[in-house]
């Protein structure tokens, strides 16, 4: 495919998330090389008679390892928010966070990892912009079925990081409960004496996840300005640093749901290629005990196959909320889990 | 009056430019002013007799030029260059690639000069357009195959060493005929990617670092991760243990490293890798190479062999193994402590580099289990500066080559030490700035790109200070 055909890609994925605009170049362009009679393949040569060589895009990842999928493109995602009109949007979670004026993301975030971290989208002063201030704001997700952290809800999981705080950084406010846009976050302010920056954490969970914003700056009054914009948010009414479990709308969320006791069938994967990675999976579980949906964080294409192959034959004791089924979401660990960290959290926070 | 009004205008704007030449933060560059920091053997090596006679037979083995037949046998028929020490060179033996005119003055790009030195011959080979004199050492690599059009097939990644040269035409390799890769068809179709030579002082004390180790690290990095960084590790196949060698930790031990290169980049077979390689398309088109190419060193396969007619370590041992036994006695760099930028800016940079979020993937140290070889290796602090994890660094240092775990944006941590006289940086050695290199680390996709903006967040000073301790290092 051709650089301008990219490039009209690009164009008219503005208003598609960027990977996915990214996905449907690389499908176009496979598909222009298809349209050539396919031979056994070469190792270069000479090719001085091909008189339109067709060159490959640069700054597009063609070759993925270990990737998010999902079992249908409907459902939404964690990693699927995405920025437009100058608002940043996140179907999965259900909030929204409205940009200050003159800041823009400009990078999308890495993909998912496998112990259920997400860069959900990384905000800074657009290049355009002739205000004075500098800073970064990072929206992230921390699934809370796979940290690695001892921590089961985002209160301790905050704690825990002010626990590991290195002696070099000065925690400025502990772990604090603070209200925003009428819903409860937990807010921790740390800084580097050295390096004179300033890290302001809001965090908050929904749907088993904890959802942080993070604003790094030099000028607290800066960071301070950028918080106070945060009650421009609209968020689900689960929001909260202990209580953002689901339900409502979306399905309720429990970790380890999928042990012996609720599964009536299991078929286990059968992997093809022996492989040594973690593939963090969540499902939905609709109400008769069916596996509804699959989100794979991180797994090679083989392994979401195989694994797909399976789950959708898991049947699970549907799960009962005042009595009445209703839609559960749940993680399980494929592959070999990563080795969690050892020390525990045991500061509250204080209201 | 106005002359007056002027003179402060100038002397105005002359402040302004000294102030902004002051603190406009550069790389300061190859540090020069305290000797060569790295390539000797570990003291414990030094002081034991066998361990230093068998170090320096692979000190030897390591520099020595291969050519096809003859005392030293086996090279090609297809080859980056014709010895270890060549490309490892940079700033002393086993390091990276050397440039002209910049300390300790190694020498040119040695795959510039193959021609001249009659490494190759030039009536049929020709030295790449991705080979200068003053710039790195490279081995290619094809993404993906191409079709019989001469186009790139993305349904068919390759992503194996394409190696620049071959033996034909040099008067010890007899009828065998062979055409270099199109490196120019895969230039105007984006279909090349490249790589420069790791650095392998310290590797004996990174082979030593046991997984748990490296597990334990990673769950403590992972849950602080307020910039965006994660990562995960490359396994090897055979055992399911963390890998850690290569640019994206594909190799599991100096041993595999070692036979790897000498079959892939010089193109000799040995216990480990036991056949003569072909290019991948030439495997994949079911061809392999010509008979007429094969056991061109006349002595069969392999050509690199224990010999048991040895009477010592040093003799019975084969080459491959002596580069192994070279590269893990090599000692890690040692920093200076003073220079580039004095010491306080070292140690504030040191500073500024973990609290920005550096030192996250960029781990300082790592703690050595015990070894059975020399005791330097055992217990020892590696301040290596890497998790050796691999990580997403994003499109814009994406190659598109898949290696074991790792797909095609994700690379190993480099490992730090030794920075301060290295030339070129990034895996395909696309610049001599450090600072160039930083600004890499962010794109689309990176798990970097927090990081690289908090350094921007940074004072000039500041970021001097970061500079001048990477230089130090």
């Amino acid at each position: 495919m051709s650089r301008p055909v990219f490039f009209l890609l690009e164009t008219m994925g503005l208003n598609m998330h960027p990977r996915f605009s990214r996905s449907l170049a690389f499908v176009c362009f496979s598909i222009s090389l298809i349209a050539h009679a396919q031979s056994s393949p070469q190792s270069g040569g000479d090719f001085s008679n091909n008189p339109q060589p067709n060159a490959l895009p640069s700054d597009v990842l063609l070759v993925k390892g270990a990737w998010s999928s999902a079992s249908d493109l409907v459902t939404p995602v964690p990693e699927g928010g995405r920025v437009a009109n100058n608002v940043f949007s996140n179907q999965y979670f259900g909030f929204t966070y409205t940009l200050s004026p003159d800041w823009t993301q400009k990078y999308v975030g890495p993909p998912p990892s496998d112990s259920g971290y997400y860069v959900l989208a990384q905000i800074r002063p657009a290049e355009t912009s002739k205000g004075t201030s500098r800073g970064s704001i990072l929206i992230a997700a921390q699934d809370l079925f796979f940290t690695l952290a001892p921590a089961g809800n985002a209160l301790e999981l905050i704690n825990y990081n002010k626990e590991s705080l290195d002696a070099d950084y000065k925690v400025e406010q502990p772990p604090t409960l603070v209200r925003i846009a009428n819903h409860s976050f937990v807010r921790f302010d740390y800084g580097s004496p050295v390096a004179e920056l300033h890290w302001h954490v809001l965090a908050t969970q929904i749907r088993c996840h904890m959802v942080q914003f993070v604003f790094t700056s030099r000028d607290t009054k800066l960071v301070e300005s950028l918080i106070q914009e945060m009650s421009k948010m609209t968020l689900p009414a689960e929001a909260g640093p202990i209580s953002g479990r689901g339900g409502g709308e979306v399905p309720v969320c429990i970790k380890e749901y999928a042990r012996d006791e609720n599964v009536l069938e299991r078929v286990d994967p059968v992997f093809g290629e022996r492989r040594f990675n973690p593939a963090p999976v969540r499902i939905i579980i609709d109400k008769q005990g069916k596996v509804k949906h699959i989100h794979f964080l991180s797994a090679f294409p083989d392994q979401v196959k195989a694994i797909t192959d399976a789950l959708f034959q898991w049947r699970f004791r549907p799960y009962l909320r005042d009595g009445k089924p209703v839609e559960v979401e749940t993680g399980i660990m494929f592959g070999r889990a990563p080795r969690p960290a050892t020390t525990p959290s045991t500061n509250a926070a204080t209201e | 009056m106005k002359t007056t009004k002027l003179a402060s205008v100038v002397a105005v704007l002359a402040a302004l430019f000294f102030t902004g030449t002051a603190f406009a933060q550069t790389d300061p560059g190859v540090r020069s002013n305290t000797g060569v920091n790295a390539g000797q053997p570990f003291a414990s090596v030094t002081a034991s007799p066998n361990d230093l006679a068998f170090f320096q037979t692979g000190f030897e083995q390591f520099n020595e030029h291969q050519t096809v037949t003859g005392d030293n046998p086996g090279l090609g028929p297809r080859f980056n260059l014709d010895s270890c020490g060549a490309c490892h060179s940079q700033p002393a033996l086993g390091g990276t690639s050397p440039a002209s005119g910049i300390f300790p003055n190694v020498g040119p790009n040695p795959q510039s000069q193959v021609i001249a030195n009659g490494v190759v011959n030039g009536s049929t080979n020709t030295i790449p357009y991705f080979v200068q004199a003053n710039g790195p050492v490279r081995e290619a690599r094809f993404p993906f195959f191409f079709n019989q059009f001469g186009n790139p097939n993305p349904n068919a990644p390759n992503g194996g060493v394409e190696d620049l040269f071959t033996v034909s035409g040099r008067a010890d390799a007899g009828a065998c005929s062979l055409q270099q890769p199109g490196f120019n068809t895969a230039r105007v179709t984006n279909n090349i990617i490249f790589r420069i030579p790791t650095p392998t002082f310290g590797a004996g004390l990174m082979a030593n670092i046991d997984d748990a180790t490296l597990l334990a690290n990673h769950a403590a990095q992972a849950v602080f991760n307020r910039v965006g960084i994660s990562g995960t590790f490359n396994h090897n196949g055979n055992d399911g243990t963390i890998s850690r060698f290569g640019w994206k930790a594909q190799n599991k031990s100096l041993l595999t490293f070692a036979g790897e290169a000498y079959n892939v980049e010089m193109g000799i077979s040995n216990e480990l890798f036991t056949q003569d390689r072909p290019l991948p398309g030439e495997d994949q088109m079911g061809s392999g190479l010509p008979a007429n190419c094969l056991n061109l060193a006349g002595v069969g396969y392999p050509e690199d062999i224990t010999h048991s007619d040895g009477t010592s370590a040093s003799t019975v041992t084969s080459d491959t193994a002596l580069f192994s036994v070279f590269m893990q006695f090599l000692d890690q760099p040692t920093p200076s402590t003073t220079s580039p930028g004095g010491a306080t800016s070292i140690a504030n940079g040191r500073k500024l580099f973990s609290a920005i979020g550096c030192a996250i993937c960029h781990t300082p140290s790592l703690t050595t289990q015990a070894s059975q070889l020399t005791s330097g290796l055992s217990n020892a602090t590696a301040n290596l500066f890497s998790d050796i994890e691999i990580h997403h660094m994003g499109v814009g240092l994406a190659d598109n080559v898949s290696q074991g775990g790792a797909g095609g944006d994700q690379f190993r941590t480099s490992p730090l030490w030794g920075l301060g006289q290295r030339i070129f940086f990034l895996h395909d050695g696309r610049t001599s700035n450090l600072l160039s290199a930083i600004e890499a680390h962010q794109s689309s996709g990176s798990e970097a790109t927090l990081v690289e903006e908090v350094f921007d967040l940074l004072s000039p000073s500041q970021q001097q200070d970061l500079l001048n301790f990477l230089r130090s290092l």
